[in-house]
């Protein structure tokens, strides 16, 4: 058996058909109104170029590799993320250096090249949640766009520098220390 | 007037009345390119949106978007002017201009400010004089004509849709034209004349003199029937976008396109005017016996622009009807309202009122 569907008794206020259109206008009109008075800033449009969305806790927008006080990048090159990318975006090349100083703890070993194929990135966070140092955040910058493909292939120093206006950082294109030959370990 | 007229070498009159031509015309054809911006904006606030307000003067100056029709007009001009291969050329051609000469030409007759003399001279706010024996059966007449411009369009594009549209357009509008004058002539039988300076006299300055509580029901006929007869929703059966593509308008683009749409508001800005004539008392000030001319033409253009506005406001509330339901609308009840109306204020008439 289908569904018994309630026929809609009408009044005979409703039968003539003037009354419920003038109750119609009544509602258009108070949205009109109400629309009318509310400051552009409180309606519900975000009027995108001039106004932008503030995204909720949580999101995940444009990555940004985080950096130690002196500068020097805190991803240990562990590969984990590159690991952990479900798109496969990530591409690490590690590399050792030698000066070992007190806010980098005793790791000897960092990226010498860290790029995200942007194009390919889903921000899943998948990243961010595989990395055992906290150096990789996803954060709400959601204007990732280009007019070129090669531009939208983040480098270590692109990333490092993503959030840097929003932070009120330095940008960087430096490590603090120089990196050293791969010792070779006689056996 | 003198002046202005021997440095042109006309007559005063010729120049009195070209003068009448461009503010008459130049201001309805204004106000309905400004109406399709109210439209846009007042349908986004209707819906909690915001509109078109981006269109700028040289990019910076912005005025709510008011320059949109600008714009749009601009756009309109550049656009490609395509005719459809199987398209009956003459026709296409001719359809804009029909569809947009009646809507202009029904304005003529109407006073949109009370009468003044300066240097001996008498000088009318309306395009033909008072007692030119049209009267107001003269935009009812041209109103009829409107249903050219919809059905040639139609016909002249080849298109099934297009015909559709315009068909059953024509259908609404000759079935509710009935209605139409039975309501109006229940006006000119009250007033005793069908001038519209008589109509507008006879009401006089106190709003509970004017047509409008006299014959409330004669009214609502004739406000319905403006919608059926300037095809706006909910009865746009000539366009009925859901269902038939664009209607009557599918195959037209660019500039004859924008005619088209301009000639629909231009129809609702005559139709707006009529209705301030006939039931709002035209250019009366409410409860001021003797207004001066430009308060007279104020009073006459917060009329119109009210009711024009009601119809933006009617569009934006309403869905479109049914066909079957527009006609028993318009056969069922406006006919026999109307009827009603009329018979009961030549009872009234009758006895001694």
């Amino acid at each position: 058996m289908g569904v018994v569907v309630k026929k809609v008794e009408l009044s005979w206020l409703d039968r003539t058909y003037v009354w419920p259109v003038m109750v119609g206008m009544g509602i258009t009109i108070q949205h009109f109104l109400k629309q009318l008075f509310t400051p552009t800033a409180k309606r519900f449009t975000i009027q995108y170029p001039d106004m932008k969305k503030e995204m909720p806790e949580g999101y995940r927008g444009l990555h940004e590799l985080k950096r130690f006080e002196d500068g020097a990048i805190k991803c240990v090159a562990c590969f984990m993320c590159q690991e952990a990318c479900p798109a496969r975006c990530i591409s690490i090349e590690a590399e050792e250096f030698s000066d070992l100083n007190i806010t980098q703890g005793f790791e000897e070993k960092r990226p010498a090249k860290f790029s995200i194929d942007m194009l390919r990135c889903i921000y899943c966070g998948m990243c961010e949640e595989a990395c055992p140092k906290d150096a990789i955040w996803l954060r709400k910058d959601y204007e990732v766009a280009a007019y070129d493909r090669l531009s939208m292939q983040f480098g270590k120093w692109d990333l490092m520098n993503t959030y840097t206006e929003v932070d009120g950082k330095e940008s960087i294109s430096q490590d603090p220390t120089p990196s050293v030959p791969r010792r070779t370990i006689a056996l | 007037m003198d002046k202005l007229a021997s440095l042109l070498h006309t007559s005063p009159a010729i120049a009195w009345m070209v003068a009448k031509l461009i503010i008459v015309f130049g201001g309805v054809f204004s106000l309905a390119a400004l109406w399709t911006w109210v439209e846009r904006r007042g349908s986004a606030m209707i819906q909690d949106r915001i509109g078109p307000n981006r269109a700028a003067l040289f990019g910076k100056i912005k005025i709510l978007g008011l320059v949109q029709p600008l714009a749009d007009g601009i756009k309109f001009f550049f656009k490609e002017d395509l005719v459809p291969h199987d398209a009956n050329k003459a026709l296409f051609w001719l359809a804009p201009f029909l569809a947009l000469v009646p809507a202009l030409m029904g304005f003529a007759v109407i006073p949109f400010g009370r009468s003044f003399v300066s240097g001996g001279q008498e000088y009318h706010l309306a395009l033909l004089d008072p007692g030119n024996g049209m009267g107001l059966l003269y935009p009812l007449a041209i109103g009829g004509m409107a249903v050219y411009g919809v059905l040639v369009a139609a016909w002249s594009s080849n298109n099934k849709w297009s015909i559709l549209g315009g068909m059953r357009a024509s259908a609404a509008m000759v079935s509710y034209e009935i209605g139409m004058s039975l309501a109006v002539v229940t006006i000119f039988m009250t007033t005793g004349g069908y001038d519209p300076s008589e109509v507008i006299s006879a009401q006089g300055h106190l709003p509970w003199a004017w047509n409008i509580v006299r014959q409330p029901l004669g009214f609502i006929v004739f406000f319905t029937c403006m919608f059926a007869e300037t095809n706006r929703l909910p009865f746009d059966f000539a366009e009925g976008e859901s269902e038939i593509v664009a209607g009557f308008n599918t195959e037209y683009g660019s500039m004859k396109f924008s005619l088209l749409a301009l000639s629909e508001y231009c129809h609702l800005m005559t139709a707006s005017a009529l209705m301030a004539t006939l039931y709002f008392g035209g250019w009366q000030v409410p409860f001021v016996k003797d207004p001066t001319v430009m308060l007279s033409v104020a009073s006459f253009l917060v009329k119109m622009l009210f009711f024009a506005w009601v119809f933006v406001w009617i569009r934006w509330t309403l869905p479109r009807f049914r066909y079957d339901q527009l006609m028993r609308l318009g056969w069922k009840a406006m006919l026999p309202l109307s009827m009603v109306n009329l018979i009961f204020h030549a009872w009234r008439m009758s006895q001694g009122h």
